[in-house]
């Protein structure tokens, strides 16, 4: 009854959230305050991962064919469409579950139980979309983006490592990076980013907009926003997967 | 005026307020006093309209605030001010930009103008090259007065202060006391006051309304408080050692 209870009360929400801002010019100046932070601060962390599960997807699958009468320019693509098709999509929105998710409920939590959500208000402010609805819109207009340089950072990741470690060839590895090239994959995986983001925005503030009590509360709304976030980002995946690629 | 007729508040199975009436006049500082889970804020917190009331009806001015729908109080909310127990500033605003926000949200003025208004309110509230300074890099009377030039820049007709002197030094609370009483006269507002700080009570209560166990058990201002002989009231008025030495 409390996962229904739940999903009633996240829809009401949403319903404030998306009412129409009170004023524009502040609107879009938060959405551009948000773009810098949840998207842009998150650059380093996604060229890190990118870079390094780029080189690992390559060297483990050069590696596993070392024996077989599989031709080498398969590490190239291998590499190449397990970071389109799951990696730069699935594992960057988790990774960003965590940042960008903690962040969220942290923030919302807190000015939740210093009363500056009550503060809105009582100015008369709609509090739900003030402060939500700009990460909402900056994390979807920004994961996406972010998608795109994880693909092209994997694969560079992918170069050094064959670069470095002789692995395969290099020309081997390029010659794969171009071997059956489908573009749907990049927008299946954009399509996926896009449902991520919403998901990486919203839980994490729903967790946080309710919360009542302390600091431990707003630690507790954080962990479960993480979790909560994750799940439903698997969850989805597999839905969208099973949607888009069947 | 504000007119509190016979409201009731439950959370849950717990009854909070029961049956309150009051009056809040304007130009004075009326005090809602009471220890603390008698229900004072939350009383506060329903004549805002936080809390929805079970029962009853709070009117502000003419208009019967408590029948209001979400749309119609938010259009009133403008004309309330109110500063929260812990102040309530934006951590991540400036001084300057916590007091400009209810402006540039809700005002059709210009940056100069609106640049030029919270000068005027915070040196109303004497803070003086603060502007820059987040709230975290003042101290908490500083943070209390930011919080009350952020409630006067709107030119409330109505002020809600929800422990004022919470944190604070004696000072720095006699300090704090004095701005809401001159506010009020300046900008002849109807000011509510929810303390359990008795120095405010006797430097500006000019009414006075004892909440016990969430009902009113005593009303009065700041002469009669000292002099009454409600038993309740007493064990609260004097309950510390400086007062009982008053009372002699």
């Amino acid at each position: 009854m409390e996962f229904f209870y739940h999903i009633g009360k996240y829809l009401l929400f949403l319903k404030k959230v998306f009412k129409r801002p009170q004023k524009r010019k502040i609107f879009f100046q938060n959405i551009f305050f948000e773009i810098e932070k949840l998207g842009i601060n998150s650059i380093t962390i996604v060229f890190i991962v990118s870079v390094f599960m780029g080189a690992v997807i390559t060297l483990q699958t050069a590696y596993n064919i070392e024996v077989s009468f599989v031709p080498l320019y398969l590490v190239g693509l291998g590499t190449r469409d397990s970071m389109f098709l799951e990696f730069s999509s699935t594992i960057v929105a988790l990774i960003l579950a965590g940042k960008v998710g903690a962040n969220i409920a942290s923030e919302i939590g807190t000015m939740k139980i210093r009363e500056q959500i009550e503060a809105l208000d009582m100015m008369g402010v709609n509090s739900e979309s003030y402060l939500v609805l700009p990460k909402i819109i900056a994390a979807v207009f920004s994961y996406p983006l972010l998608t795109l340089f994880s693909m092209f950072i994997g694969i560079f990741g992918g170069y050094l490592a064959v670069y470095f470690t002789n692995a395969i060839p290099v020309d081997d590895f390029v010659y794969g990076l171009h071997y059956y090239f489908i573009p749907f994959y990049i927008s299946y995986s954009l399509i996926k980013m896009v449902i991520f983001a919403f998901i990486t925005a919203t839980i994490p503030a729903y967790q946080a907009y309710f919360i009542k009590g302390g600091a431990l509360e707003v630690g507790k709304a954080s962990t479960k926003a993480v979790v909560y976030s994750s799940i439903l980002i698997l969850f989805f995946n597999v839905i969208i997967t099973q949607i888009l690629l069947s | 005026m504000i007119e509190v007729k016979n409201i009731s508040k439950s959370f849950g199975d717990e009854q909070i307020l029961k049956d309150i009436s009051l009056t809040f006049e304007q130009g004075k500082t009326n005090l809602i006093i009471g220890q603390s889970g008698s229900g004072k804020t939350v009383l506060l917190k329903s004549v805002v309209g936080i809390h929805k009331i079970d029962k009853g009806e709070i009117i502000l001015g003419n208009e019967v605030y408590s029948a209001m729908n979400h749309k119609e109080k938010q259009k009133i909310r403008k004309e309330i001010g109110m500063v929260f127990q812990g102040g309530a500033l934006f951590d991540s605003y400036s001084v300057y930009e916590n007091v400009i926000f209810p402006l540039r949200m809700f005002s059709k003025m210009t940056k100069k103008e609106m640049t030029e208004r919270v000068d005027f309110c915070l040196d109303r509230v004497n803070l003086h090259q603060v502007n820059d300074s987040y709230p975290s890099e003042i101290s908490g009377g500083m943070q209390k007065r930011v919080a009350i030039a952020r409630a006067i820049v709107l030119n409330p007709k109505y002020l809600f202060f929800d422990e004022p002197n919470s944190g604070l030094d004696p000072k720095t609370a006699i300090v704090i006391d004095n701005l809401i009483k001159e506010l009020t006269i300046d900008f002849n507002t109807v000011t509510v006051i929810n303390t359990h700080d008795m120095n405010s009570v006797v430097e500006i209560g000019d009414n006075i309304a004892f909440i016990y166990h969430g009902q009113k058990w005593w009303t009065g201002n700041n002469k009669e408080i000292l002099t009454s002989d409600n038993t309740e009231l007493n064990d609260f008025v004097f309950a510390t050692k400086l007062m009982r030495s008053i009372k002699g």
